[in-house]
């Protein structure tokens, strides 16, 4: 058996990402073994970014080894959330009375052709949560075509096992936070082939997220849905997180910032921050009224 | 013969967000095309819309040359679209247009952005 202490603070900062990643790198080579992920000095672990960690062991668990979240009593008299958030009951750890708010967009897994169920998902977990902060429609409907567009990028460009998600209000800052996790072909790979060269990973990441930049071939054209949440995103002053490899890229207060980490993820971790501010809401400069002789 | 397509009939939900329903969207156009049917998709309850969707049912529609923009004008309309979707049809077909008219030309652009030769 092998046991592994998580660190005692886990944020989406640069160095939070690396901690996971090193988790993640540590087991590299481990296969069929029993490994004990250990909350003891958990003090803070940014709530949606249980998606990476669930990604973590799922792919732990493809290998054979048996996984399991350990001494988690002093983090649980901290804080719940993994408890709200389902994250820990997926794990098997139970508390009698859940108490808190309702600020959590519950951990889930979803199959790559489990679209539907995602649909459902969002639909409860953001239309009908009396949690989520009040804004307007169309800021709402922008949301979520966003993490749809995400999601979409996901499911048909990481060919993976699972896509993790698992999301949290911040009610006072009236922020959103959604974390969307996959453990398929990354990113850097996807570009890499494409262009068939051997760009730094953060590059790679950063010629993805350009409008009409695609990786996809055949008769169905691609390269608007991370070019859109990027301009949406700079235009609501909100954040996105790619970490795809060892590659990091943040679009942040309109600067892009990009780095190759110390480690890296087999997959992909997609994060984003919307801002549920009413004054940041925003008209497309192209909007389009008439829709007759379109094509 | 006019065919009028209720989107949110057609695949069952009121979210138009994933590539395999576009597809289904795009296999019905093409179908009453071959027919020489003229069709009117309609996106009355749709209450979500990604370029994903739109890319898969109206952006293959210019792959292989198929179809001239004077065809799809005239044999293709749209009805019930909320305004804030209204502006995803421009991309979508602006940037179908640009990929299957020169793909070779697209990779070429994004090699030369990348390494600055342009």
């Amino acid at each position: 058996m092998r046991k592994i202490y998580i660190p005692s603070k886990i944020t989406s900062a640069i160095d939070g990402y690396e901690l996971l990643l090193r988790l993640h790198s540590e087991f590299e080579k481990t296969n069929n073994e029993e490994i004990h992920f250990s909350f003891l000095n958990v003090v803070w672990f940014e709530a949606n970014l249980a998606a990476v960690l669930g990604a973590i062991i799922e792919e732990l668990e493809w290998r054979g080894n048996t996984v399991k979240i350990v001494e988690t009593d002093n983090y649980s008299r901290i804080n719940n959330v993994f408890f709200r958030n389902g994250f820990f009951p997926h794990h098997g750890i139970y508390i009698d009375v859940i108490s808190g708010g309702n600020t959590q967009i519950s951990y889930k897994m979803f199959l790559e052709s489990e679209d539907q169920l995602y649909n459902n998902y969002i639909q409860s977990e953001l239309l009908n949560n009396s949690g989520f902060p009040k804004h307007s429609p169309r800021l709402g409907a922008e949301i979520k075509r966003n993490i749809f567009e995400l999601f979409e990028n996901a499911r048909t460009h990481g060919k993976c096992s699972h896509i993790h998600t698992c999301g949290q209000f911040y009610p006072h800052y009236r922020k959103l936070n959604i974390t969307i996790v996959d453990t398929g072909k990354t990113i850097v790979s996807n570009v890499r082939e494409h262009l068939n060269n051997n760009l730094g990973s953060c590059e790679c990441i950063d010629w993805a997220m350009k409008m009409n930049n695609t990786t996809k071939a055949g008769n169905t054209p691609g390269g608007l849905g991370l070019g859109l949440i990027f301009d949406f995103i700079n235009l609501n002053k909100g954040k996105i997180q790619i970490v795809s490899s060892n590659g990091f890229w943040e679009l942040k207060e309109g600067r892009v910032r990009k780095l190759d980490l110390n480690f890296s993820f087999s997959g992909t971790i997609a994060n984003l921050e919307f801002n549920l501010d009413e004054h940041l809401l925003y008209h497309f400069a192209d909007e389009v009224k008439d829709l007759n002789n379109i094509f | 013969m006019l065919m009028q397509v209720l989107i949110k009939d057609k695949i069952s939900k009121r979210f138009a967000v994933s590539t395999e329903d576009g597809d289904k969207i795009y296999h019905i156009i093409i179908g009453n095309f071959l027919k020489k049917e003229k069709v009117t998709l309609d996106f009355e309850g749709i209450t979500l819309m990604t370029t994903a969707f739109l890319n898969a049912a109206i952006g293959q529609l210019y792959s292989n040359n198929q179809y001239s923009s004077e065809f799809l004008n005239n044999y293709l309309s749209l009805i019930n679209v909320e305004e804030q979707d209204a502006h995803l049809f421009r991309l979508v077909v602006k940037r179908a247009k640009e990929y299957f008219a020169n793909k070779d030309g697209f990779e070429k652009n994004s090699n030369d952005s990348i390494y600055g030769d342009d």
